[in-house]
């Protein structure tokens, strides 16, 4: 198990703390709790040793393509595919702003 | 299409307790955004779950105060922890206290589990054992209703749980036993039990013939609404005249009978514990 | 005249040759059955060392028993044998290599026993000749490599010979023609012998190409290869799937296809009757398949969607439902189904318009295979499907839609879709620099690399990430970019420029699911018009017996 943080800038305001996914195989949960700095704070427990890279790259990808928002973003994941992962948090994200 | 309202299997633990309350009466007690993780699974390098896979939720069914407690089955195979044990046992007393208090609260456990998560051996089995506890207090002043439904079904410790509730309501799809098809085969050798072998483990513990043997109440289809309906079903009864857990005598008298020198199957059961009124 | 130039030698050596052995067992066949306890001393008669000997392994179905006596023969009677099998799915079919029986081999698809050929292969056990695509080895059984014995399997015989194959015929015809026509031995194993014609369902292979049958002691074995249990189609599977219906099989108005075996095309069949439903396509995309019958195309069926299905074998548990559905399925006049894998491939090949496949590694250009270090797991059908046919003229409009110049001469192309996850399960990225069938084909002593399925023939590929559209590659180059731009988060995928893939999405050479006006969450299983093997059998009116190995129940 590995635990990896990661910090983005972040501009978005999403209302709403949300929750999506489930930790089994092949699948992850990740909890988003809105707060007022301009900064996405990423804590991520994963079951896959050395994945630190493949994230920053998936988070990466994802600041370039959307507007990240304020808030922690918590992960706690089971051997995700990144497909998956990214899946997971574009949902949490949109349960954030319309929970 | 299928003439089929919604699955009942397809849904998470969460979402489970929130379609069986009546429609926005769901209020989550310990939820996820509290964290309350288990502190002995990260240490032996084990990803936790923000809810520890169990989900205690307060509200109304049919009108009435119910709390309902959820396992999730994909977390971990649904085992019970030191955690998940202590928020399903707690909620069980707290509603024990209740009705004590003359608050009558109904009580529906939705059982996903493997039974005790061996990573946390003794102490997800001493939680077991306060479960256990907590149903007989609890049952004596409502009926406490069991559901399992699939697709992990009920087994070890947890499967003495849900005979110790009032009723329990089956799908076909579910299985209910003491060990695990894994465990017996290890034990007993894969003549005697091939875990692999789906016809025969759903012959023997499946739904259907724990219905038929009368080691459930009620069998339903995979849906949200006869889940409801069985529920429902199971208050209007009220306490029941004899609990499964009393008739020791009955299933001891039928146990000791068994002859172990034959290899059991679906028909040995069915001749031991049939009963010729459910087809 | 140049008479001194004429050959002298004999016409009908193989006739000959065949006469012979069939003599040699007389006492052990009563007329053309011969007795299951002496098979292997007959076999010993009736197979001579060196033989070409093509032995029923197919797809689904096994001759399983007539594999493992071959495996029981004495080897210092018959020895080096060339083995000729479409598929090699089963312990037996490589134990008579090890028994020093058989030495060469020749085949199409291993499936399961990839890992031992590998191994096999790298202890000089056996000789690989070429690992063919389907149609490719049918082929060659009537030019280089005539067999001298076939060995196939039915369910039943009559006396005389007479085969019932039914819904898992598969690669039988072709096989038996093959040796049939050129007087070699053709033997079935059987599941049931009966004594009259009339007691057969139906005749799939008439008597006078059959020599000899033999009952099994048990029925053949059966892979259900195509059953995929809808329980284990995840939300990234219906994503992907709602990607493909809408922006390859509507805008390119696909009506007649094959689909690879696979969770994504499992996700597709069951979007159509609902998602596939709001979009208003039914009529207009999927009505003519080549394909297994696959439980979950049941739902589409029934919904009206598919107008035919051709099938290459049988789905162990849908005998009942096709036999139900004559208008849909081929079937005899007995009504069960007849699979036909040659002709199955021709009509995949020729006749349908998309193939939408899946695979273990993509590398830059589109090139991909699912041979991978230490497992040589061939080709199967794929290919066949998986390439533009050159001997194509028949127009639809799908295939004119691949039409990318103004030239009077051009022509259209099939539409050949790769549907890939970025990345495996294990973090194993999907594209890749080089793919590992490269150095497999060089350590294996291949003539050329083990590639499934060439780039150039690959008109989308489809991810998570997107769709891109390459057949509108105006260059190798420009190719390899849109490859790119899919790849998500893999070394190929972070090679190419943010600014490029908003070009590219501009210009409608890669579009993401945002593009096509899809909410990746949107994609919830509950879209599927099926969740559980269960709820395939309740839309099949109980007709779907699934195998017990998916019931849960």
């Amino acid at each position: 198990m590995e635990r990896i943080e990661l910090t983005y800038p972040a501009t978005e305001k999403l209302q709403h703390k949300a929750l999506a996914g489930v930790v089994g195989s092949g699948d992850l949960e990740a909890m988003f709790i809105p707060h007022q700095e301009k900064m996405l704070k990423i804590i991520i427990k994963t079951s896959v040793d050395g994945s630190k890279h493949r994230w920053q790259n998936l988070f990466n990808r994802f600041a370039s393509l959307h507007a990240l928002p304020m808030g922690t973003l918590e992960i706690n994941d089971f051997a995700s595919t990144p497909g998956v992962a990214k899946l997971r948090i574009e949902q949490v994200f949109e349960e954030a702003n319309y929970a | 299409m299928p003439n089929r309202d919604m699955s009942f299997i397809e849904l998470s633990a969460r979402e489970r307790a929130r379609r069986i309350l009546d429609q926005g009466s769901f209020r989550e007690l310990l939820d996820p955004f509290e964290k309350i993780t288990s502190p002995w699974l990260e240490p032996q390098g084990i990803v936790p779950e923000f809810d520890d896979g169990m989900v205690v939720a307060k509200g109304k069914f049919n009108g009435k105060p119910t709390v309902i407690i959820a396992i999730e089955g994909v977390f971990q195979g649904g085992s019970m922890g030191e955690v998940s044990g202590a928020k399903m046992a707690a909620a069980l007393e707290l509603a024990a206290e209740d009705n004590r208090s003359g608050i009558a609260t109904q009580a529906l456990l939705l059982f996903e589990t493997g039974g005790v998560r061996l990573q946390e051996a003794n102490l997800g089995l001493a939680a077991i054992a306060d479960i256990h506890s907590a149903i007989v207090d609890l049952r004596r002043y409502v009926p406490v209703i069991g559901i399992t439904a699939g697709t992990v079904g009920c087994f070890g410790g947890m499967s003495i749980a849900a005979g110790l509730c009032s009723y329990l309501v089956v799908t076909r799809e579910a299985r209910l036993g003491l060990n695990g098809p894994q465990v017996i085969e290890q034990e007993a050798g894969i003549e005697e039990y091939n875990s692999r072998d789906r016809p025969f483990i759903w012959s023997m513990t499946g739904g259907e013939v724990r219905y038929k043997n009368g080691f459930a109440d009620i069998i339903v289809k995979d849906s949200v609404n006869d889940v409801k309906t069985a529920i429902i079903q199971c208050m209007n009864k009220g306490l029941p005249d004899t609990l499964r857990s009393d008739d020791y005598d009955y299933y001891l008298q039928k146990l000791n009978a068994i002859d172990t020198s034959k290899q059991a199957d679906a028909t040995l059961v069915k001749n031991i514990f049939g009963r010729g009124d459910r087809k | 005249m140049l008479a001194n130039l004429k050959s002298n030698r004999a016409w009908d050596s193989r006739l000959n040759e065949k006469k012979r052995r069939c003599n040699a067992v007389n006492k052990l066949a009563n007329g053309k059955v011969l007795a299951t306890d002496s098979f292997v001393e007959a076999l010993e008669k009736l197979i001579v060392a060196g033989d070409r000997v093509v032995l029923e392994g197919n797809n689904q179905k096994q001759a399983d028993f007539l594999a493992r006596k071959l495996s029981q023969v004495d080897p210092n009677i018959i020895h080096n044998l060339h083995m000729l099998m479409p598929s090699i799915g089963l312990p037996e079919h490589l134990d008579i290599f090890e028994k020093g029986i058989a030495k060469k081999l020749d085949f199409s698809f291993s499936g399961t026993q990839s890992l031992r050929i590998s191994q096999l292969l790298a202890d000089h056990i056996l000789e690989i000749g070429a690992i063919h695509t389907y149609i490719e080895l049918y082929a060659r059984l009537f030019v280089d490599l005539i067999p001298n014995v076939a060995l196939v399997a039915a369910y039943k015989a009559d006396r005389n010979g007479n085969l019932y194959t039914g819904p898992s015929t598969e690669d039988t015809p072709s096989i038996v023609e093959a040796t049939a026509f050129k007087n070699g031995i053709v033997i079935a194993q059987v599941n049931e012998l009966v004594d009259d014609e009339a007691d057969l369902p139906r005749v799939d292979i008439p008597a006078s190409w059959v020599d000899f049958v033999v009952v099994a002691d048990k029925p053949f074995f059966i892979e259900p290869l195509f059953t995929r249990d809808p329980r284990l189609i995840k939300p990234i599977h219906v994503l992907m799937g709602m990607m493909a219906i809408k922006g390859i099989y509507a805008k390119h108005q696909v009506k007649s296809l094959n689909h690879g075996i696979g969770f994504n095309t499992a996700a597709i069949e069951l979007l159509l009757p609902t998602y596939g439903e709001q979009l208003g396509l039914k009529g207009k995309i999927c009505q003519h398949w080549a394909l297994n019958p696959h439980p979950t195309l049941i739902p589409a069926i029934e919904c009206g969607w598919v107008e035919t299905v051709h099938c290459f074998g049988g789905e162990l548990g849908m005998e009942k439902y096709m036999a139900a559905r004559p208008d849909i399925f081929f079937t005899g006049h007995d009504g069960s189904m007849r699979s036909n894998r040659t002709l199955c491939q021709l009509a995949g090949q020729y006749g349908v318009d998309m193939f939408v496949g899946s695979t273990l590694q993509v590398d830059g250009l589109g090139n991909s295979s699912t041979v991978t270090h230490g497992r040589l797991s061939g080709f199967g059908g794929a290919p066949n499907m998986g390439h533009d046919p050159h001997g194509r003229r028949h127009a639809t409009s799908a295939w004119l839609d691949m039409m990318q110049s103004q030239n009077p001469v051009d022509r259209g192309h099939k539409l050949v879709v790769q549907m890939v996850e970025t990345f495996q399960a294990g973090a194993k990225p999907t594209f890749v620099e080089q793919l590992d069938a490269v150095e497999v084909g060089k350590e294996s002593d291949m003539p050329i690399a083990p590639v499934m399925i060439y780039g150039d023939d690959i008109t989308h590929v489809l991810t998570e990430e997107g769709i891109a559209y390459l057949y509108q590659a105006k260059s190798l180059e420009e190719r390899r970019a849109m490859v790119a731009a899919v790849a998500g988060i893999t070394d190929i995928g972070l090679g190419v420029d943010s600014k490029r893939v908003a070009q590219f999405r501009k210009e409608g050479k890669v579009a993401f699911p945002q593009d096509l006006g899809i909410q990746p969450t949107q994609a919830q299983r509950s879209l599927l018009a099926a969740n559980s093997i269960a709820d395939l059998v309740e839309w099949s009116d109980g007709l779907y017996d699934p195998p017990a190995r998916f019931k849960s129940w």
